[in-house]
């Protein structure tokens, strides 16, 4: 245990870990790649299951009792609201958002969403921003109706709770594109597999706020409760949840983030709306309307990021009265009653042309006129550095080399669990013909990191020693948290075209939000005595920075970036979508071609990245934690 | 003062019998050896269990007021909840009235719980969801009483608790000392035979906490309900007990009235409590009184026997004469003079 402890590994096993590698490489200098004896062993069986369950479709009663009725279930609620949504008076959306939001957080903030509300109708992307929001009302709605019940039940009963917790958190490792697969193969293709891969995806928030929530109850009042004799359900039902929503909200409202980040994507499976409008836009080269599509989706997250902060909310004291929302109700009512007599519904169209020249103008001067500095960027990135790396990893070295360093690294940092864990993980994918792809794949999410890194971690650190730096940053990270990643996306293709520099330059704004946060956060942590008493020895203000800090800060920076780790990949899996190439490409054809054999490979092979990566990571920072207990 | 809403005969009988409660994860052995008398220490060492309570009997009679009184770690909160069913006792049984409630199902405790008890907690345990006036009338909402009736009754109690017009307010509006009105109120409401009182003051500053006091002597003067009342707070424990039974390592040190505890106390750990005490603050004229041999009274001033004797100071110390001490029925007690008191105040 001592031997954990201690920081400094001894030169001698790092020198015959190199030793080793050399060897290795030497005997196996001239092999071929990574040999795939498994290539067809999982995909095979797969692809004919696929082939069956096609046929199957129609007879079988598991789909035809079972996922096809539900499968038409949910179908018919989509439709239903998307034209109930339609069928009311345009302006009836934002008069409701801004009742929600003012009910809890005043006029002048709940003005705000509804004012944002009419920008895709400005655009002309109304019709399409309210599929989108169908399908976000079903998703959410269904994750809630099972994530509640399924956070209760964990909260009640210890072991429901243990089981849950770790599928949640792979749930969470995962990168959206893997759940596609099994969604398309049960659901086909369409809106309904995009509803189940959100339901999916955006479970866990909710799940876990829910067990919280009730865990957070203070004992005595459920005590108080059950000492008047209420039965268990009458406790849970007044007591537990009543009590508990607040966080339940905080949990729907993460929910409905996650929900966006997943429904924009769900474009791969057919499911139409604001993602497929910046599939086409982006592959159409129009720069401008990509742009303002993009800023649609920045609405409609901002919109659903205030309608969920004004849900959970904690002071019942200072809502307005039944009365006010009463009248709110009738003149909500009143407003569509008025909108479907007078015949004005529809968002009007010439509004929409004005506002969206001088975006698309806007955009394309601007590309022109950075090409200076985005080509050199361009060519560092590719030519000194991904391509390089990649044929040094994929070529040059080989295999069976990584193999041993990969183990060995994950040995001295994780002990034996790890490094088993990677090696089996790594000889997985590399049995299944994965291996080429997934290192490519790892030499991006190494490029995107480092720059990530090289950024978030100054600005970080800088904010967490100037308040004012962090209360100007604050918002702006609050903003970019809530976007959706395909967003990201396009200003990386509107400034780096395709390939895998947009990406990578993706990846790197996604991923440096959390970066900078947590970095903030860990230097802000530093207990003032600490820093107080190396100043009172003399140390200079460098000195308490690289003595004091950043070694106090270390493990929560280095969870910071574990963080970013894996939003890089969930990114540069997402940039297959433009040209990225690798895993991520892969894993859009299989999705755009229901090719479920290569789909299911390519979706091991990242969820194996995202599991070493993420193992990794997080044991190296458990190793930085100064007192290590036991 | 007397309120018709609380004036109540149905004061209950409450009993525990050799009451232990083991926490951890061998029980079963833990509590051969409590049994068996081995220390608590040696028992956590061994099995990894925690003994709360240790072989603890009481009797409640109807309308008295039972105080138990311990430091923390002593078991007291662990007992109060053995006895309200709220843990599961690991041995004995706890009887309202002569009926076990350790043997009844589920749905029979229930109805205990509806009609027969309930409870005030340190930290109120009030729900913040609700309005006061929904807090008063949980335990009525619970037994399906509908909201009209529950309401009334609320509205009644929240003005009997001194809470009148505070119903629509939301109990995080209110101070600390307004909570613990509508935490008292809300036990009230349900009429109970039995109340518990876990530490229900101790989060209070001393000054409300005093005037809660007062309160609930009052009340308990005009509905003289059967109360187990816990408090780490020796003071409380006098004012408010009739009888005090002191807890340390999950086992009563000694039972009895403060008069009891502070004249006679029985072991080391109960002398320490009663050191401090102002004698004058627990002890009566009637405690201090003399026989007088003759029966005659010579004194011209009379006290009650009840009277505490710091209330009777300035009295006592401005006449060299004797003074008569009589009972509520005006017959003589005995005769207090100067010197008793002397010996009081000086005396350790």
């Amino acid at each position: 245990m001592i031997e954990r402890v201690s920081r400094a590994p001894k030169w001698g096993i790092w020198a015959l870990c190199v030793a080793v590698a050399v060897g290795l490489q030497v005997a196996f200098a001239s092999s071929e790649s990574f040999p795939a004896g498994l290539d067809h062993t999982f995909s095979d069986p797969i692809d004919d299951f696929g082939r069956w369950q096609q046929s199957a479709r129609r007879t079988n009663v598991l789909f035809t009792g079972f996922f096809t009725p539900l499968s038409d279930m949910v179908g018919w609620a989509l439709d239903t609201v998307e034209s109930v949504l339609l069928w009311v008076p345009w302006y009836v959306l934002p008069a409701a958002i801004f009742v929600v939001v003012a009910r809890t957080k005043g006029w002048v903030v709940g003005l705000i969403p509804a004012a944002v509300m009419v920008y895709p109708g400005l655009v002309g992307l109304w019709e399409v921003t309210i599929d989108t929001f169908a399908l976000m009302i079903i998703s959410v709605s269904i994750a809630v109706a099972l994530g509640v019940p399924l956070g209760v039940w964990g909260a009640l009963n210890t072991r429901v709770e243990k089981s849950i917790r770790p599928v949640l958190d792979a749930m969470q490792t995962v990168p959206a594109p893997v759940y596609f697969l099994p969604m398309l193969m049960l659901f086909g293709i369409g809106r309904v597999p995009a509803t189940f891969a959100t339901v999916i995806y955006a479970l866990p928030p909710v799940v876990r706020l829910t067990t919280l929530g009730i865990r957070e109850v203070p004992p005595a009042a459920v005590e108080a409760s059950e000492m008047f004799g209420a039965t268990k359900r009458q406790t849970m039902t007044r007591v537990q949840l009543p009590m508990a929503l607040p966080t339940i909200m905080t949990g729907v409202s993460q929910t409905i983030m996650m929900a966006l980040g997943i429904v924009v994507l769900a474009t791969l499976l057919g499911a139409g709306g604001l993602g497929q409008e910046i599939m086409e836009t982006l592959s159409q080269r129009r720069t401008g309307r990509g742009f303002a599509t993009g800023l649609a989706v920045v609405a409609i997250a901002i919109v659903l990021d205030r309608l969920g902060r004004a849900l959970a909310v904690t002071d019942r004291s200072k809502l307005p009265g039944r009365k006010v929302m009463a009248g709110a109700a009738v003149a909500i009512v009143g407003l569509t009653v008025f909108g479907l007599a007078s015949g004005i519904t529809e968002f009007p169209e010439v509004w929409s042309v004005k506002i969206f020249d001088p975006i698309d103008n806007g955009v394309v001067w601007i590309r022109d006129n950075l090409r200076w500095l985005t080509r050199g960027f361009n060519d560092l990135v590719v030519a000194d550095f991904y391509v390089p790396v990649r044929d040094l990893l994929t070529e040059t070295i080989a295999w069976p080399v990584l193999l041993w360093i990969g183990t060995f690294v994950g040995w001295r940092i994780g002990g034996v669990r790890l490094a088993v864990f990677s090696l089996s993980m790594m000889v997985a994918v590399g049995l299944i013909g994965m291996w080429n792809q997934s290192l490519d794949t790892l030499t991006q999410v190494v490029a995107a990191v480092i720059l990530s890194v090289a950024i978030a971690v100054p600005v970080g650190v800088w904010a967490g020693r100037n308040p004012r730096v962090e209360a100007f940053l604050g918002p702006i990270l609050d903003a970019l948290q809530t976007i959706p990643s395909l967003v990201y996306i396009i200003p990386a293709v509107i400034f780096f075209t395709v390939g895998v520099v947009p990406g990578i330059v993706a990846s790197v704004l996604y991923a440096i939000v959390p970066g900078i946060r947590i970095t903030a956060l860990g230097i802000r942590e530093v207990p003032a005595e600490s820093i107080e008493a190396a100043q009172l020895f003399g140390a200079t203000r460098r000195q308490t920075m690289l003595g004091v800090r950043l070694p106090l800060a270390a493990p929560t920076i280095m969870a910071g970036i574990n963080q970013v780790i894996m939003m890089v990949l969930a990114m540069v899996i997402i940039s297959g979508l433009v040209g990225g190439g690798a895993l991520g490409f892969a894993a859009v054809s299989a999705v755009k071609r229901s090719d479920l054999g290569i789909g299911f490979e390519v979706g091991f092979a990242i969820v194996a990245i995202a599991m070493i990566l993420d193992r990794t990571t997080a044991a190296v920072a458990d190793r930085l934690r100064p007192v290590a207990g036991h | 003062m007397s309120d018709p809403q609380l004036t109540s005969v149905n004061a209950a009988s409450l009993a525990g019998d050799n009451i232990f409660k083991v926490f951890g994860p061998k029980p079963a052995r833990a509590l051969e050896m409590a049994v068996a008398g081995v220390s608590r220490d040696d028992i956590l060492r061994e099995t990894g269990n925690t003994v709360a309570v240790r072989d603890v009997s009481f009797d409640v009679v109807p309308g008295e007021t039972f105080v138990v009184m311990g430091l923390s770690g002593s078991g007291k909160s662990t007992l109060i909840r053995c006895i309200a069913q709220l843990v599961e006792l690991t041995q004995g049984s706890v009887s309202l009235n002569g009926r076990d409630l350790t043997a009844m199902s589920e749905k029979e405790l229930r109805d205990v719980r509806r009609n027969n008890m309930s409870m005030v907690f340190q930290h109120f345990g009030l729900f913040p969801h609700r309005r006061v006036i929904d807090n008063v009338a949980y335990g009525l909402e619970v037994q399906g009483i509908d909201r009209a009736a529950r309401h009334k009754r609320a509205l009644e109690i929240l003005d009997i608790v001194g809470l009148g017009g505070w119903g629509d307010h939301y109990p995080q509006e209110l101070s600390g000392g307004m909570q613990q009105r509508v935490g008292l109120g809300r036990a009230l409401a349900v009429e109970p035979d039995v109340l518990f009182f876990d530490e229900p003051f101790s989060a209070l500053d001393p000054l409300i906490r005093r005037d809660m006091q007062n309160e609930l002597l009052r009340l308990q003067a005009d509905m003289g309900r059967t109360i187990v009342f816990i408090t780490h707070d020796f003071d409380e424990a006098i004012k408010l007990g009739d009888r005090i039974a002191i807890m340390k390592d999950g086992e009563f040190d000694q039972v009895g009235t403060a008069h009891e505890l502070l004249s006679n106390p029985a072991t080391d750990y109960v002398r320490e409590f009663t050191e401090d005490v102002s004698r004058t603050k627990v002890l009566t004229a009637g405690h201090v009184a003399r026989a007088e041999k003759s029966g005659d009274p010579m004194a011209t001033i009379i006290v009650g026997a009840e009277q505490p004797i710091d209330t009777i100071l300035g009295t006592l110390l401005s006449t060299d004469e004797p003074v008569a001490v009589r009972g509520t029925n005006g017959e003589l007690i005995g005769v207090v003079d100067r010197s008793a008191v002397i010996e009081l105040v000086g005396g350790t």
